[in-house]
């Protein structure tokens, strides 16, 4: 993961503790939560924080009850029957993309959190005012286009946090990009509209008003139901609207999302001899170097096998496309 | 009585710990990751990753896997190799004031005795920790910690080579009596002996049937390990540290100040800090604070004084 490197300008990577300044709901699977962070804090988008995260309660009665041997970890699972798998305790943190920083006026950074187990429905319960227990900003991240191309950003799923930052990055840069966002249905999609996008079938182009969050690049919707905007992947909406509007203009791909999405991604920046940033998804045991868990195959031309594992955390979790052995 | 009375210097072998807090091997890289978020020279030691003499590349992901109170990991000894840590590593550690324990793993004798013998000879080794949990590719891939003779024949080897550092054998709890491979590596001329290492476990994704890990059996480590590192703690000091003056370095769940006391008292002259490094890098230099103030409260002026002290127990 050698070309997207560490900015030299964000701030020292630390542990610290955030307040929770906004909390809304995003879709019907995201909570975004709005961070406050420390004056100097100066992340790039791709980076991370690792968030420390307890048990989501289950009842006030269970919550109430002291575990023995812990003085954070939540209340004792109790055995009941399916359930049981997902009340277990979170030992290590949760890493969670930046999905925005701003500095105007007091600094915030923004999170993007989905409720899958235990620790982020815990983290996603968090009310205004809480505070977070964070190590951050971890990792390498986005690089901008070398040139004046076109900046195509492609995300699904939680991995649409990151191209939050990257959009409003890159506007600030005075560059051109278009956002693509890919979701299972509209409801999916953390993102709040003026009015519903109606359906476009195989045409894709960009959506009405964005109420919220701001996205500052034009945004192509992409649904697997087809309900609203292209029917389809986003990384067939982005096509698409590349054959439509962009003909043979360069551009530069950047994704995040499921691992099928950037693994089509990088086939689509292939066909176009079009450079490409991804940013990857690995459990992490510690977030910042130490645990070497976090591993993915990169090409290596300098190993007598061709690759080397690399750490998502520390040399990841951006990487160029074409360095990943996909498998 | 007052914090500033207290003295938490401990002694393993010739090494002078400023307190009884380590980091646990695997669980501090190779030191420069945590210095970001302290001074190592707050610590009482550091103990690196394993070294091979070759690199190792480890498993393939999934490596690492989050359980009920704990975690299970299968790195596979990744590392930079012997030749990499002597040039990169090792001099990067001489900037901190503490003393640097390196975490010694082989699949053969000879492998051990080499990687040790280069050790023993570097500038800034002060202590070698053998890691007796692999496979002896030479015994049919048995460990070489858990009988008591393969065990004794490695410790003999390396001892041969160690004339300088402080050798400390890293005990396996896979055993049926820790006593026993205690005895062995005491017997063979280790001089501290550091327990325990990771209980072997394995989880398996309910739905798809798969295994957590790649690896398939992993290591368990964190708070649900804790009470069977203070019973082998208190076992092996009763029966061997204790009455040989052998320092052991206790670690399995140490998360708390509370937890530190608690392995002191069971036996182990220092401890070693390894997963609860991922949930908080900042966890050891918060230790040692806590460990003086749990001191204070205790009136106990010394953390030596502590070793080995609790109650008796009624029969059992």
């Amino acid at each position: 993961m050698a070309q997207p490197a560490t900015q030299p300008d964000v701030s020292p990577r630390r542990r610290l503790e955030m307040p929770v300044l906004d909390r809304r709901d995003a879709g019907s699977d995201y909570v975004r939560l709005v961070l406050g962070a420390p004056d100097d804090w100066i992340s790039r988008p791709g980076q991370f924080l690792n968030v420390r995260c307890e048990s989501a309660p289950r009842s006030a009665a269970a919550s109430e009850r002291r575990p023995l041997d812990y003085e954070d970890g939540g209340e004792w699972p109790q055995a009941t029957g399916l359930e049981l798998g997902r009340r277990r305790w979170p030992v290590v943190r949760r890493p969670l993309s930046i999905s925005r920083l701003d500095r105007r006026g007091r600094v915030r950074v923004e999170i993007l959190v989905r409720p899958v187990g235990s620790g982020t429905q815990w983290l996603a319960s968090r009310p205004v005012g809480a505070t977070l227990d964070v190590v951050g900003p971890l990792g390498n991240c986005f690089t901008p286009p070398a040139d004046d191309r076109l900046a195509v950003l492609v995300g699904g799923g939680c991995g649409m946090a990151p191209i939050f930052g990257l959009a409003d990055y890159l506007a600030d840069l005075g560059r051109e990009a278009v956002f693509v966002v890919g979701a299972p249905a509209v409801a999916q999609v953390p993102m709040r509209f003026k009015r519903p996008p109606e359906a476009t079938g195989d045409v894709a182009r960009p959506c009405p008003t964005i109420l919220e969050p701001h996205v500052p690049v034009p945004t192509v919707l992409a649904t697997e139901d087809g309900a609203g905007g292209f029917r389809g992947t986003a990384v067939a909406a982005a096509e698409r609207w590349l054959d439509q509007a962009v003909a043979d203009r360069p551009v530069a791909f950047y994704g995040c999302g499921p691992e099928p999405m950037l693994r089509a991604l990088a086939a689509l920046a292939e066909r176009r001899r079009a450079p490409c940033q991804v940013s990857l998804e690995q459990f992490m045991g510690c977030g910042i170097g130490v645990c070497l868990s976090c591993v993915r195959k990169m090409r290596d031309p300098g190993s007598e096998v061709g690759w080397t594992y690399r750490l998502t955390c520390r040399d990841g979790p951006v990487a160029d496309a074409a360095d990943i052995v996909w498998e | 009585m007052a914090q500033g009375d207290i003295d938490l210097g401990v002694q393993v072998g010739s090494i002078a710990m400023k307190n009884p807090i380590a980091t646990a091997s695997g669980c501090g890289g190779y030191g420069e990751e945590l210095a970001e978020f302290y001074d190592l020279g707050r610590l009482g030691a550091i103990v690196t990753k394993s070294i091979t003499l070759q690199p190792r590349e480890g498993h393939p992901p999934p490596r690492l896997v989050e359980v009920r109170a704990g975690m299970l990991n299968a790195i596979g000894l990744a590392n930079v190799g012997l030749d990499r840590f002597l040039a990169e590593k090792l001099p990067a550690l001489a900037r901190f004031d503490v003393p640097v324990i390196v975490n010694v793993a082989g699949s053969t004798p000879e492998e051990y005795v080499a990687v040790c013998a280069a050790l023993d000879a570097a500038d800034g080794v002060a202590g070698i920790e053998l890691n007796v949990s692999c496979p002896n590719v030479k015994r049919g891939g048995m460990e070489f910690g858990v009988a008591p003779e393969p065990l004794a024949a490695l410790v003999e080897a390396v001892r041969e080579k160690v004339t300088r550092a402080t050798l400390i054998v890293k005990l396996s709890p896979n055993v049926t009596d820790i006593a026993v491979t205690a005895k062995a590596a005491a017997d063979a001329g280790a001089d501290a002996l550091s327990l325990v290492n990771t209980l072997r476990g394995m989880a398996i994704d309910p739905w798809t049937g798969r295994p957590a890990l790649t690896n398939t059996v992993g290591g368990l480590s964190g708070p649900a390990i804790k009470p069977v590192a203070i019973y082998m703690i208190r076992r092996v000091w009763e029966e061997v540290a204790g009455p040989r003056h052998l320092p052991v370095i206790g670690l399995g769940g140490v998360q708390f100040a509370e937890d530190v006391i608690e392995f002191l008292r069971a036996g182990a002259t220092a401890v070693s800090v390894g997963t609860a490094n991922f949930v908080d890098p900042q966890t050891c230099v918060t230790l040692v604070d806590g460990v003086r103030e749990g001191l204070a409260r205790l009136g106990v002026s010394s953390a030596r004084d502590l070793v080995g002290r609790m109650q008796r127990g009624g029969e059992t």
